[in-house]
């Protein structure tokens, strides 16, 4: 039995009986849907920071050879934390690849689901209760 | 003590955080294992005491194991607070299954969402889908989860039906304006909750499970219990002389609170708030209305559990008072971490510059 959850229900899926549909990060309010994107690239630093991380990376265009600065959004450094994903686990110069979703603006922003390792490992870092394609079927 | 030291006491946990982060980027998380004695005060007798012989509270706590169990009950255990045998069998084996798939995070459970919906397609979903006490785990890779399974309900344990007592006619005539007032889509730092502002979650939202940040710690002195809540980082500082409240005048997010002693249990009594915070998770729902009173009860019942519990009186707001209940726990390695909130809140300036897009495109059209 596929659940399907409506696309309407964005918010923290909390039992809130009133506040805006599109509460607390919303993904629909601040990345596109329609724009899912694949990031190569190199960690340049990863902001520790609530109520999102952000990890910065340096995105090489193969064709022009100009790089490109591009910030994905993570979850909570505190429930990051707690699941043992450190500081340590990203450092400056390590190659990822960033699955994820453009910024409605169109900046060099990506609220990011998966990211995978050089060895091949998989984290992911997505918010949950934001709504994110990740979280619907 | 003077509310000076407490700030101190505060800074210095805050430097302690920062070492401790630290520390633990060096450490892989299976290692972590404090003994039990670490937690302060934790004795052998069965009563708790200070040294100067107030009830000892002291310690970190979290409300992590009363993460999915609803606040409101759901219909179908009627007037039931706790489960059958049977049923709690069942929550076991998720919460398990849930706890064992957080613990170790693989290529299979690397997305959690879909990875709950794959389970409950092999039919290991229970009965509830995605949410609510009997839904199937969530193995995550940054979410809290219950480390044991909870014997409730429902956190409302009064009324008898588990759920919140009708609202009153002025309540819901404000609920209608709020909702007629909100805007499709963000445009302004006002179109947020106070949670989403990282102003403040309120006295129940900061003690209420979310899917992070449940941890408290209490600080007690003679004459003073501090309780400092992780999400969104505000400390109570609550005085046990059973004083009298601070004039009417004087309104907060988080109220005046006064404490005093019953036997084994801190009561403590909080009033002037200013009508924005609900009782909810991260203070959300209907808000309180200025004449709110909220009446709280610590009990330790062990060496790593606090029974708590809330009586939200507001006769301005729910027709009859009503009470939620869940034990606080602690736990080996848990800690609370420092959350500065405000600073790094760029979301919010990113879904108005979203909305200033769409509407620049939907403009152009």
């Amino acid at each position: 039995m596929k659940k399907t959850l409506a696309f309407a229900i964005l918010g923290a899926g909390l039992l809130l009986t009133s506040g805006p549909v599109w509460a607390h990060h919303a993904f629909a309010a601040e990345f596109d849907v329609n724009k899912p994107l694949i990031l190569k690239g190199t960690v340049t630093k990863m902001e520790w920071i609530n109520p999102h991380a952000w990890i910065h990376i340096d995105v090489k265009d193969a064709a022009t050879g100009q790089t490109t600065e591009w910030m994905i959004e993570a979850g909570a450094p505190n429930g990051l934390l707690r699941r043992g994903f450190t500081k340590a686990s990203l450092p400056a110069g390590t190659n990822i690849v960033v699955e994820g979703w453009q910024a409605k603006d169109g900046s060099n922003r990506a609220n990011g689901s998966n990211i995978t390792l050089p060895d091949g490992k998989k984290l992911f870092v997505g918010s949950s209760g934001t709504g994110a394609p990740f979280e619907q079927k | 003590m003077t509310l000076r030291a407490f700030a101190s006491i505060r800074t210095l946990a805050s430097i302690r955080t920062l070492t401790s982060i630290r520390t633990l980027a060096l450490i892989s998380l299976a290692a972590l294992a404090l003994p039990l004695g670490a937690q302060k005060a934790a004795t052998k007798s069965t009563t708790y005491k200070t040294p100067w012989g107030d009830p000892d509270l002291q310690g970190t706590w979290t409300s992590d194991d009363t993460w999915g169990v609803p606040m409101e009950r759901p219909a179908q255990y009627g007037d039931r607070l706790y489960l059958t045998e049977d049923e709690l069998a069942a929550r076991a084996k998720q919460v398990a299954a849930s706890k064992q798939r957080i613990e170790n995070p693989s290529d299979a459970n690397h997305s959690p969402a879909k990875a709950q919906l794959d389970a409950i397609e092999r039919g290991e979903g229970g009965k509830g889908g995605t949410r609510g006490v009997d839904a199937a785990p969530v193995p995550g890779q940054f979410g809290e989860y219950a480390r044991r399974a909870s014997k409730q309900t429902s956190q409302i344990i009064e009324p008898a039906n588990g759920r919140m007592p009708p609202l009153t006619e002025e309540a819901k005539e404000r609920q209608s304006a709020a909702n007629a007032a909100r805007r499709k889509t963000p445009e302004t730092w006002t179109d947020w909750s106070i949670y989403d502002r990282c102003i403040t979650r309120g006295v129940a939202g900061s003690i209420i499970p979310v899917i992070y940040g449940n941890g408290l710690e209490i600080v007690q002195t003679p004459g003073y219990v501090a309780i400092r809540y992780e999400m969104v980082h505000d400390t109570r500082i609550i005085p046990t002389d059973g004083r009298a409240h601070a004039p009417s005048s004087l309104r907060s997010y988080m109220g005046d609170p006064v404490g005093h002693w019953e036997g084994n249990t801190l009561v403590v009594e909080t009033t002037n708030f200013n009508g924005k915070m609900g009782i909810g998770p991260n203070g959300g729902g209907v808000p309180g209305s200025l004449d709110m009173k909220l009446t709280e009860r610590f009990t330790r019942a062990s060496d790593n559990t606090i029974n708590y519990e809330m009586t939200v009186d507001d006769p301005k707001t729910w027709t009859s008072q009503w009470k939620i209940a869940f034990p606080i726990t602690h736990e080996p390695g848990y800690e609370i971490y420092e959350y500065a909130c405000h600073e790094g809140n760029m979301a919010m300036r990113n879904m108005i510059t979203g909305t200033l897009a769409e509407q620049a495109k939907a403009a152009d059209k």
